[in-house]
């Protein structure tokens, strides 16, 4: 253990003025981007790397990394105010983060992401400072045959998010792992599903799925009612499972509101404890990425909570789970990163350009000779995570404005900013017209109530089971699963679908207390 | 006095030429240039493509260079790119040479002829060569061609340059070799650090790396020069048949022109020198190459014309080695 380093260097960042003094612009530059649909993390990344050209490694190294651990802090703002989350790990905090808002409860959804986003950052970041010594052999035990077990295991989950219909979420979550075989058959190399476009080679991107399954549909759904969500008491008791006299709901954020979201935070301790330690551990592993482990770690709330069919209607600790697992995953994914040069989630791939042009070589030698970059670096997420709430809540009751603007600023705003995003990622023009076509069928899902969430998670996890089980087969023949690990994971997918009969039948028995 | 006549005449053409080429170099005055990188942002190729705009602006006095990624289908969606570009030379990039391999075998998606491409100069040599890892039983190249059961190869996905290079390697020196296919970046090489692959064939540049820190050794070199990494013994060794040697010498051009600089067909000759003699300025800029030291990439620059050249000849192989090629690669 290098407490002294540790300490050192939390010292050095702390007493640097430009050091905090970019962290302060990196900050607000990450939210930004985050927040604004389309945008996210890996284009500001992709669009500040010049600017780190010439600055020396630590600085640069820090500035980016402040920048991109706070955008999934930013990006929760418009999955929860407006239903429109800016990535696949967003997608989950929409969930529920959107529903509250319309019960009228925004401000304790965004208060609960803004609490559970910063301690789940924290907890990340310690939890991976203090594992530093054995991180090798733990990232070193899982292979293919475990990431496609951990993919199963995820894809198990879409039965628990599927809402009301089990056949429904079936159909769709179905649909993504379809969508997620678009491109080039990794055993053989011919296109599939490509219908002779050239463009689809490489698959169908999370951006434009979690568009076209989100961004476009609540756009479409608010121009047809023809205003920012529009709260009438009777929805909300609707929603709610109340009686329709119900006090009417407030559209203001306050920071009454905001406190008491952060109050939920503490109240679900131990759900933000394990769902930030296993979601640091997901996102440590190479090969399954931080997309995944988000996604993950909402499962997880979901099954583990004694009441899952409030979740997706505007239940607090759906946020919770969702913005803890979006933000512990950062630190998780860049010790991969640093270590063997292998990306963790898709925007730490970018990160490692950028690092590699700062001159930082990835390799076990970051633990030997460079650690005080890698705990720099650790301090820089903490601290970045920190900064971020302490702005977010200040400036909370403006950003509730969001939720209540007019529907004629809000869509053109979105459509325009998720389009951009979806063209400038790729530079793909035909992605466009696939989102439309897409966001369509979103917005028929919709409509007609079926399950969204599924379809992001067939297309998220599809790609990495379907590879992963490939390279296992390759690797260990098809008694791959014999593997310790495996066996340990084949439980826990037993478990978890085990858990999920035995409830439904349970709450079959049960008189239903919500209907 | 014919000497000093000659001497004139030669001092004469190059005063008037001068003024001439000022002229030229500034023809890109205010002029904004799109150099094209045929991957996403980070890794490899972006560096060396960033470096490069950034010197080439540097040397095209009053242009601007920006770096515009147009990743996709392994290269082929940039190369497509540039190869439809208005050729006023305000469109040019890179792309991997290994889409020399898509040509020959005529892939689905590719929409360029490499040979008609302005070629505006190459950057580097792309040395290839086979790393073992230490761990595996295979001490020198000789235990893997002794071995009866097949090997386990890392490779990235099947039709890209590095899954290609591997089938020559196992064709051309008879090895029986299983690929894994699907690794990208460091991957394949966390692959044998857990001990599930024995080796990988890719540039000798992106595996040093891993060979510093005392996980791997070259076994072989397929490409480069004696002093490109010394005391490897050569791939020349150990082909003996017409089949294997063709297929040699096809990698071996690969290597020798890697991260190219090239524009549509059709730049005018005028504007094609301009841009030919700014790049090979950039490539001997002190400050880029004391930046490039920095970030650990090795410059290797030769001219656009000897390219082309060297392009056409790859291109211009008999039936016989496309047909080994092919074989080859989708066996």
């Amino acid at each position: 253990m290098h407490l002294d380093v540790a300490f050192a260097t939390l010292f050095d960042l702390l007493t640097t003025p430009r050091l905090l003094f970019l962290m302060a612009i990196a900050v607000p530059m990450g939210v930004f981007f985050g927040s604004t649909p389309g945008l996210g993390g890996k284009l500001g990344l992709v669009l500040l790397i010049p600017f780190v050209y010439n600055m020396d490694q630590l600085t640069g190294a820090v500035f980016l990394c402040a920048m991109h651990a706070v955008v999934h802090t930013g990006g929760s703002i418009p999955s929860i105010l407006i239903g429109v989350p800016g990535d696949g790990p967003a997608a989950a905090t929409a969930l529920d983060g959107y529903a509250m808002t319309r019960k009228g409860e925004a401000g304790r959804a965004l208060g609960a992401s803004f609490g559970a986003s910063t301690v789940g950052g924290l907890l990340g970041a310690m939890f991976l400072g203090l594992s530093l010594p054995i991180l090798e052999p733990i990232i070193l035990n899982f292979s293919p045959a475990e990431f496609f077990l951990l993919a199963i295991l995820g894809i198990t989950f879409i039965a628990t998010l599927s809402g009301d219909s089990f056949v429904k979420g079936m159909i769709v979550g179905l649909f993504g792992l379809m969508c997620a075989f678009i491109g080039l058959d990794p055993s053989t190399g011919s296109p599939r599903f490509t219908f002779g476009q050239i463009w689809l080679w490489d698959g169908l991107s999370v951006i434009v799925a979690v568009l076209s399954m989100f961004a476009v549909p609540e756009m479409i759904s608010l121009g047809v009612k023809g205003r920012a969500y529009d709260i009438s008491a009777e929805t909300a008791a609707k929603l709610q499972g109340s009686s329709p006299s119900a006090e009417p709901v407030s559209r203001k954020v306050t920071y009454a509101q905001i406190f008491q979201g952060m109050a939920d935070v503490a109240h679900h301790k131990w759900l933000v404890l394990r769902c930030s330690l296993l979601v640091a551990a997901i996102g440590v592993i190479p090969g399954l990425g931080g997309d995944a482990a988000a996604w993950m770690a909402y499962g997880h709330t979901v099954q583990s909570s004694k009441h899952p069919e409030r979740f997706g209607k505007g239940e607090v600790a759906g946020v919770i789970g969702a913005e803890t697992g979006s933000c512990a995953k950062e630190a998780g994914s860049l010790l991969p990163t640093l270590f063997f040069g292998v990306p963790g989630s898709s925007g730490m791939a970018i990160m490692l350009g950028a690092f590699l042009m700062l001159g930082i070589q990835p390799g076990p030698t970051m633990l030997t000779e460079h650690v005080n970059i890698v705990w720099s670096l650790i301090w820089a997420l903490v601290i970045a995570n920190i900064l971020a709430v302490i702005m977010l809540i200040a400036a909370g009751p403006w950003i509730g404005r969001l939720g209540t603007m007019k529907a004629s600023f809000l869509i053109p705003y979105v459509l325009v900013f998720a389009l951009l995003g979806c063209y400038l990622y790729g530079g793909i023009w035909q992605n466009l017209i696939l989102v439309m076509v897409m966001g369509s069928l979103g917005y028929l899902f919709k409509r007609h109530d079926w399950p969204r969430a599924p379809f992001i998670i067939g297309v998220i996890l599809g790609k990495i089971a379907e590879d992963s089980l490939q390279k296992a087969i390759g690797l260990f023949g098809a008694s791959f699963f014999w593997r310790p690990i495996s066996l340990i994971l084949i439980a826990m997918i037993l478990a978890s679908v085990g858990f999920y009969l035995w409830r439904s039948r349970r709450s079959n028995k049960a008189v239903p207390s919500h209907a | 006095m014919l000497k000093r006549f000659v001497a004139t005449a030669l001092g004469l053409t190059l005063l008037l030429a001068a003024p001439a080429f000022a002229a030229d170099s500034e023809m890109f005055k205010g002029k904004t240039i799109t150099y094209i990188v045929a991957t996403g942002p980070g890794g490899g190729y972006d560096t060396y493509g960033r470096l490069i705009a950034r010197y080439l602006q540097k040397h095209l006095p009053g242009s601007r260079v920006l770096v515009r990624n147009v990743p996709g289908a392994g290269h082929i969606v940039g190369a497509n790119t540039i190869y439809a570009a208005k050729p006023d030379g305000l469109t040019i990039g890179m792309f991997n040479t290994g889409l020399i391999y898509d040509q020959l075998l005529k892939r689905d998606g590719v929409l360029f002829d490499l040979t008609k491409f302005s070629w505006i100069g190459k950057a580097a040599d792309d040395t290839r060569a086979l790393m073992i890892s230490k761990t595996s039983p295979f001490k020198t190249i000789d235990d893997m061609i002794k071995a009866k059961a097949p090997i386990k190869f890392a490779a990235a996905g099947v039709g890209s340059a590095a899954y290609n290079d591997t089938r020559i390697l196992a064709d051309a020196l008879h090895l029986n070799v299983q690929i894994i296919p699907g690794f990208t970046g460091n991957e394949g090489e966390m692959s044998m650090l857990r001990n599930e692959v024995m080796a990988e064939v890719g540039t000798a540049e992106s595996m040093e790396q891993f060979v510093k820190q005392g996980h791997g050794f070259f076994a072989l070199a397929l490409s480069g020069d004696a002093a490109s990494l010394p005391g490897v013994p050569r791939a020349s060794q150990y082909v003996k048949d017409d089949r294997g040697k063709r297929l040699l010498a096809l990698v071996e051009t690969l290597s020798e022109i890697g991260r190219l600089t090239a524009g549509p067909p059709g730049i005018p000759a005028n504007v094609l020198a301009v841009q030919r003699e700014a790049l090979a300025a950039a490539m001997k800029d002190p400050q880029l190459l004391a930046e490039a030291k920095k970030l650990d990439l090795d410059i290797d620059p030769a001219p656009g014309d000897q390219v082309a050249l060297r392009i056409k000849a790859a291109l211009n192989q008999p039936p016989e080695t496309v047909a080994a090629l092919k074989s080859a690669a989708g066996g």
